[in-house]
């Protein structure tokens, strides 16, 4: 029996090392496996034993590119242990920092990384050549998701000014009107990069997903809510290891999550939007309307788009906290330890980042346990691959090849962020 | 006659993670020069993130780049690279952890028109670039040279670098 390997030994443009394997027999795909085989870094088990205070600065290290939500879920996870509450100014910080994050996350995405995918570009770099304008764009954008990071989180990669309680230093009224300078003209752009990415040719694909998202009575997610589904979860953050399971698999050293009941399921800007259109401002929802979007998007291709949308709010957002900001009294809330465990659940660029710590009385973490959002969503890259491939598994395998490769950035995924590897092979029987 | 208008605005970058073995390098040369450099000279460390590097790039004529360079042979060995003439080579490897390495950067700000007009690259070859690991030796030493020569390189940019002067 014939077998026909493709390979592709470099797919630069996503974050991490792993392969795919593509099994073809008899017209049909028999096998979509991700495999990574980035080395498992055991941040849960270095945690043991250090404490709480340093779990801010510890974790952020698990990435480059989204270290605040790595932080924000970890310093919930603690004032919710410990029974203390961040409100106010404080409250509002923790909202405009993350606002940076996902402006600078999404930026890279969208325009470096996603977009030469659909204008047929290998690299941002070839895209530049008869794009010029929208790629200085997304350098612009990038730089102000980047100066936010600076000024409330005093450096963009690895922030060091995130505690247990607040901030180390809150920032001064003037520090911040500069950068609400930069946000308006980041605005303006997020809005052309919607109409933009909105014209894009997109495959004919959507997927019957079962979202998952935090969901706030009042505001579009990024630090509280409670654990929703389109289906029926509807759940507080703590029941969380009640709904859904992790178990290894032998093709990845990262855990892939699934919801017990039903199996895989979806998190990130997909599943924020579906489950949250309601709780974006008027001005954004016309714009995805304007940009062909429902209040619902099942094809994962265009997923661009809603990126683009949560630029489009993370900046309005921004301006809005900004417009509001009078500096707090105290740069935090005074923390008590005691036993208790403690949850913490926040919105990373690519979704929900769930963590649980058990502290001894002294603050020290007993157990821990983090649930990044690339490893949940393994299983519905998967299902999309197989989804993708099939309506295509006659074409040339580089035809499959490319197909396969965008599917995958459709998710932005964060192996990791120490190398770019992925290898492709197609077998076909 | 020439008349001095100003000193070209020269940026000097020293490159890497400086908790990745001899990828310090970068930032060692960058502490080394700290006050030693005239005062219209800019002089930043950066870790992984080339597109930021395209926006600090932004108004100046003359850009040094200190970086380290895969293994060649000779841990320590600095290259100099004039990118006005040359390319970086490719077995330099300048990898980056996030989607550019500085060859992309330099390549990205050209097409971009973003790109200073001089660009020298201070290439030091390294050995070991683990995470937490510590600098070879003879990486480490060559730290101080470097900084001698870039110390030198920007006198020379400043004098021969066109936009400063006026006939």
């Amino acid at each position: 029996m014939a077998t026909k390997t493709i390979r592709v030994d470099y797919l630069a443009r996503v974050e991490g090392e792993g392969a795919l394997d593509l099994h073809i027999s008899g017209g049909r795909v028999t096998a979509a496996r991700l495999r990574i085989f980035e080395p498992p870094r055991f941040f849960e088990a270095l945690l043991r034993g250090r404490g709480y205070a340093e779990t801010p600065d510890i974790v952020a290290r698990i990435c480059g590119i989204c270290p605040i939500a790595y932080q924000m879920s970890a310093v919930h996870a603690i004032e919710k242990a410990f029974g203390a509450k961040v409100y106010g100014q404080l409250r509002a910080l923790r909202r405009l920092i993350y606002c940076g994050e996902w402006i600078e996350s999404h930026a890279l995405h969208v325009l470096m990384l996603h977009a030469p995918d659909f204008l047929g570009y290998s690299d941002a770099i070839q895209m530049a050549r008869d794009h010029g304008e929208a790629v200085r764009n997304g350098l612009a954008l990038k730089k102000t998701g980047n100066e936010l990071m600076r000024v409330l989180g005093g450096r963009e990669v690895h922030p060091v000014n995130v505690k247990a309680g607040g901030f180390y230093r809150v920032p001064t009224r003037a520090e911040l009107a500069p950068v609400a300078e930069s946000l308006k003209r980041a605005h303006e752009i997020a809005v052309a990069l919607v109409r933009w990415v909105a014209t894009f040719p997109f495959p004919d694909l959507e997927r019957d997903y079962e979202f998952v998202a935090l969901r706030h009575p009042d505001e579009y997610p990024f630090n509280e809510g409670r654990l929703v589904s389109n289906r029926d979860i509807d759940i507080d953050i703590s029941a969380y290891e009640t709904e859904f399971e992790e178990r290894h698999v032998a093709h990845s050293t990262a855990l892939h999550s699934s919801v017990k009941r039903r199996g895989a399921y979806l998190v990130g800007p997909l599943a924020r939007y579906a489950l949250n259109f309601d709780r974006l401002p008027p001005s954004v929802q016309a714009l995805a309307r304007e940009a062909g979007l429902g209040p619902v998007c099942r094809n994962p291709f265009r997923s661009i788009i809603v990126r683009a949308i949560e630029i489009v709010y993370a900046c309005e957002e921004a301006l809005r906290l900004i417009a509001d900001y009078a500096p707090p009294e105290i740069a935090s809330v005074p923390i008590e330890p005691r036993a208790s465990p403690g949850f913490g659940c926040t919105e990373a660029p690519r979704g929900i980042c769930w963590h649980r710590y058990e502290f001894d009385d002294e603050g020290t973490i007993v157990t821990a346990r983090i649930v990044p959002p690339t490893s949940q969503n393994q299983p519905s890259i998967e299902a999309d691959l197989a989804a993708v491939a099939a309506p295509i598994v006659d074409e040339p395998g580089d035809v499959i090849r490319d197909r396969c490769e965008q599917s995958i950035r459709n998710y932005d995924p964060c192996i990791s962020c120490s190398a770019h590897f992925l290898k492709l092979s197609v077998h076909r029987a | 006659m020439i008349a001095r208008v100003d000193q070209t605005p020269v940026l000097v970058v020293g490159l890497g993670n400086p908790d990745r073995g001899d990828d310090a390098i970068g930032a060692m040369v960058a502490k080394a020069l700290a006050g030693r450099l005239p005062a219209n000279v800019a002089l930043i460390a950066r870790g992984g993130d080339m597109m930021a590097l395209i926006e600090d790039w932004a108004g100046y004529d003359a850009l040094v780049c200190v970086d380290a360079a895969a293994p060649l042979g000779v841990p320590g060995r600095i290259h100099r690279i004039d990118l006005t003439k040359d390319e970086l080579p490719a077995e330099m490897s300048f990898a980056s952890s996030h989607a550019l390495g500085l060859a992309d950067a330099v390549r990205l700000a050209r097409v971009l028109q973003r790109a200073p007009q001089d660009i020298i690259v201070y290439a030091v070859e390294g050995r070991c670039f683990e995470h937490g690991a510590p600098m070879t030796a003879e990486v480490s030493a060559a730290a101080e040279e470097v900084a001698h020569r870039i110390i030198a390189e920007v006198g020379r940019l400043q004098q021969t670098t066109a936009p400063g002067y006026l006939n």
